[in-house]
């Protein structure tokens, strides 16, 4: 029997082989979720005050606007009546000024006087200037609206906020979800843009009492 | 020839009786819980899978108790009688600082009846506590965070005794120690520290729940940091039982020596708590820059498990080549499977491969959104908690008991069986729940129907949710049940089991060990394909917008 130390059995080929776990960054690299030292992306991703991009589809991220909860409802609430059909849905649109043109969603909910306007102090860049706004409002233990009717290729930004627990929004898709978690008084936002129509399930993925399994909503995409 | 270190087994049964009856306390408190823990996550699956039908308070009163007692009761307990044990093994001949111990001990049984009694009487919390959930009477839920600050400050305590009695022993016997006492102290030393963060984050609650102070903002970032240490904590305990097991029972010395398997485990120390961020990766507040951080300093994570793995894999493999084993895997025919600790920890790899293959998925912060907070994390995490370190805990406990009753286990042969039962239920409970996750069910809930609306396979997979859930409860709870047998009535004595060959400080040189890095080569192509085939999946959803790849 050989005295030297075969290469399985080496300190350094020990680490080498750890450290080929590191290998995976590669991978991410390769679908555009990690940074390369080199890409202009990676700059972008770390640039402060950046909405990430939340699993890749779309922007998202905590809207540090000072918006307070109750502040909140009240947004919520001028959407749901501004937007609101007679079944009870809600189905969001540009606004049109009284000129005749159409105005763009940001800020459309909330055009009374006596409104606040909520806008993040970190500028969202990962949302189109032209989506529309959209209130979405998690509470116990239900959303408001519960039932949203949405156009398919058309760029929402949707606005949320869990108003007196932790909550999710998560939306069920059919073969997967977008996860989606709220912080109590935290404004979050998304931009969305459907490709496809169906009906969507909208619910609850942080526990947050009894009837947590209660909460859901619609997503009626067209 | 070198006098022969003397084995743990030797070592525990020369510890005054006082000593023993401690370990052996802690040991049957902590299998009392994991029975306790197991009946109430059974019953949880099965709710899921529709067999029974309580009120929802009801049901999430059993999966408040699951998740309390299984998580931090069974896995601390268990840990503390562990550390111990293994501490005694650098030569002290008795713990040290044995009030502190004992003391630490009554703490952590009284932060368990306070958890059942908050368990029942109060709000269901689930494991984390969050106090916007408690609703209007704060007070209800003094109970709940009062135990686990009982619970943290016994565990200090034994935890400190440990680190003493390891410090005894090398004073004592001046050498240097061994592999196995160097990790039992790093793992001490986590245990302080995942001790100081519940205080972090219980401390606050209790008072705010006293009517002290108002409500805590940051609970959720505290429960995140404690929880990551927590779960790391027994998987670093796991990988120095493993080494214990390796040398007590197959008699296999490591190949590398105990200066490098140091650095491996000093490697937990230093990349455990920077790595919590994973767990924030849904966070709405966290900034970008962290997250890209987060994912990247996972990875490494994986780094010092992946060294001890391949360690231990080599140095059984030359051992057991050296006995005649033959053939890629054939070496593994020498080693005795018989032995129930050996048995426990063989399909503990196996597990930890498959849990390690999928948490890997979690890591990265892009794909966060598509599996954070659903059935996928129990899914996967199971295989950790219960298929890694639940079968290395009741390994470390195969060893322990006989040493301390100075008797012998009951039903070895069903003891080196179970751990198959336990690894089918978990397949099964585990491929549902990654299945289930990967289009969205969420965790946490007793009824994911949601009036029709949620995808028929929901139903489909919940079901086998609660079959495999079963069977893997039936597993350990036999297992579990088996070990407190053998700790109260334990069988007589035969003679001492001596390993296939007594361990040397110096394993035989010159055999080629290739089975551990085919294994890692396979585990790493299983976590790409897995990785791959998690981005394909999020890019199905039906969304386009900024970030769209």
């Amino acid at each position: 029997m050989s005295d030297r130390i075969p290469l399985t059995t080496r300190r350094g080929f020990i680490t080498a082989t750890s450290l080929g776990i590191v290998s995976l960054y590669g991978l991410w690299a390769g679908f555009g979720a990690a940074p390369l030292p080199w890409s202009t992306a990676s700059r972008e991703h770390a640039k402060p005050g950046r909405i990430p991009p939340g699993g890749g589809h779309a922007g998202h991220g905590a809207a540090d606007a000072g918006l307070s909860a109750e502040e909140f409802r009240a947004a919520t609430r001028d959407f749901v009546e501004r937007y609101g059909l007679p079944d009870g849905s809600v189905q969001p649109a540009r606004a049109m000024t009284p000129e005749g043109n159409s105005q763009t969603g940001h800020g459309a909910a909330h055009g009374h006087a006596s409104m606040p306007a909520p806008q993040p102090a970190a500028p969202a860049e990962a949302i189109p200037a032209e989506a529309i706004d959209v209130y979405l409002m998690a509470y116990q233990w239900g959303f408001e609206p519960a039932v949203l009717r949405l156009d398919t290729g058309t760029a929402y930004r949707f606005r949320m906020m869990a108003v007196d627990a932790n909550h999710g929004a998560s939306l069920q898709m059919g073969d997967a979800s977008r996860i989606i978690r709220l912080r109590r008084g935290t404004l979050v936002e998304q931009a969305l843009t459907f490709t496809a129509p169906g009906e969507y399930l909208v619910y609850c993925t942080v526990y947050c009492g009894v009837a947590h399994e209660r909460m859901l909503g619609r997503l009626i995409v067209t | 020839m070198s006098a022969r270190a003397a084995t743990l087994r030797e070592t525990l049964g020369r510890l005054p009786g006082r000593d023993r009856w401690l370990i052996g306390g802690l040991i049957g408190a902590a299998l009392a819980a994991l029975l306790v823990a197991v009946a109430l996550g059974a019953m949880t699956a099965l709710i899921r899978a529709g067999a029974i039908d309580p009120s929802p308070d009801f049901g999430y009163r059993l999966m408040t108790g699951h998740g309390v007692v299984a998580f931090f009761y069974w896995l601390y307990f268990a840990q503390a009688a562990v550390l111990l044990a293994f501490a005694t093994g650098g030569g002290a001949g008795r713990i040290a600082l044995a009030p502190l111990a004992w003391l630490g001990g009554a703490l952590m049984v009284a932060g368990l009846a306070l958890a059942g009694y908050a368990t029942i009487a109060g709000p269901p919390l689930l494991y984390d506590g969050a106090p916007e959930v408690v609703g209007d009477e704060p007070r209800a839920a003094l109970p709940f965070y009062a135990g686990y600050l009982l619970l943290s400050a016994g565990l200090a305590g034994v935890a400190a005794s440990a680190v003493a009695t390891a410090l005894a022993g090398k004073a004592r016997t001046a050498s240097a120690w061994s592999a196995v006492a160097f990790g039992t102290v790093a793992w001490a030393g986590l245990l302080l520290v995942s001790a100081v963060a519940a205080f972090n984050v219980f401390l606050p609650a209790a008072i705010w729940a006293a009517g002290w102070r108002a409500m805590p903002s940051n609970h959720t970032a505290g429960w995140h940091l404690l929880f990551h240490n927590m779960h790391y904590l027994p998987l670093m305990g796991s990988v120095v039982i493993w080494y214990a097991v390796m040398r007590e029972v197959a008699g296999a010395a490591s190949i590398v020596g105990p200066r490098f398997s140091k650095c491996m485990f000093a490697l937990y120390l230093v990349l455990v708590p920077p790595t919590s961020l994973y767990h924030m990766f849904l966070e709405p507040d966290l900034p970008g820059t962290l997250r890209v951080a987060g994912s990247l300093l996972s990875l490494f994570i994986g780094v010092p498990t992946i060294a001890v793995f391949l360690i231990i894999v080599a140095s059984l493999e030359t051992h057991a080549r050296t006995l005649g084993g033959r053939g890629l895997f054939g070496w593994l025919r020498v080693l005795p499977w018989r032995e129930p600790a050996l048995a426990a920890i063989g399909l503990a790899s196996v597990n930890l491969a498959l849990g390690g293959t999928f948490a890997f998925v979690l890591i990265q912060e892009q794909l966060a959104p598509l599996l954070s907070d659903t059935m996928f994390v129990p899914g996967y995490f199971h295989f950790l908690t219960v298929g890694t370190v639940t079968l290395t805990l009741f390994a470390a406990l195969a060893g322990i008991i006989p040493a301390i009753t100075r008797g012998a286990i009951r039903a070895p042969r069903a003891l080196a069986g179970l751990p198959v039962l336990v690894s089918g239920g978990l397949l099964l409970f585990g491929a549902a729940g990654m299945l289930a996750g990967l289009s969205g069910m969420p965790r946490r809930v007793l009824d994911a129907s949601y009036d029709g609306l949620a995808p028929e396979s929901w139903e489909r997979l919940s079901a086998l949710l609660g079959l495999g859930g079963a069977v893997m409860a039936a597993g350990v709870a036999a297992h579990a049940a088996l070990l407190l047998g053998s700790l109260l009535w334990p069988a007589r004595a035969g003679a001492a089991p001596s390993p296939s060959r007594p361990a040397t400080e110096h394993p035989p040189a010159g055999q080629q060990a290739w089975t551990g890095p085919v294994a890692v080569m396979l585990l790493y192509g299983a976590m790409f394909a897995a990785t791959a085939f998690a981005f394909s999946v999020m890019r199905g959803l039906p969304l386009a917008g900024p970030g769209t790849h």
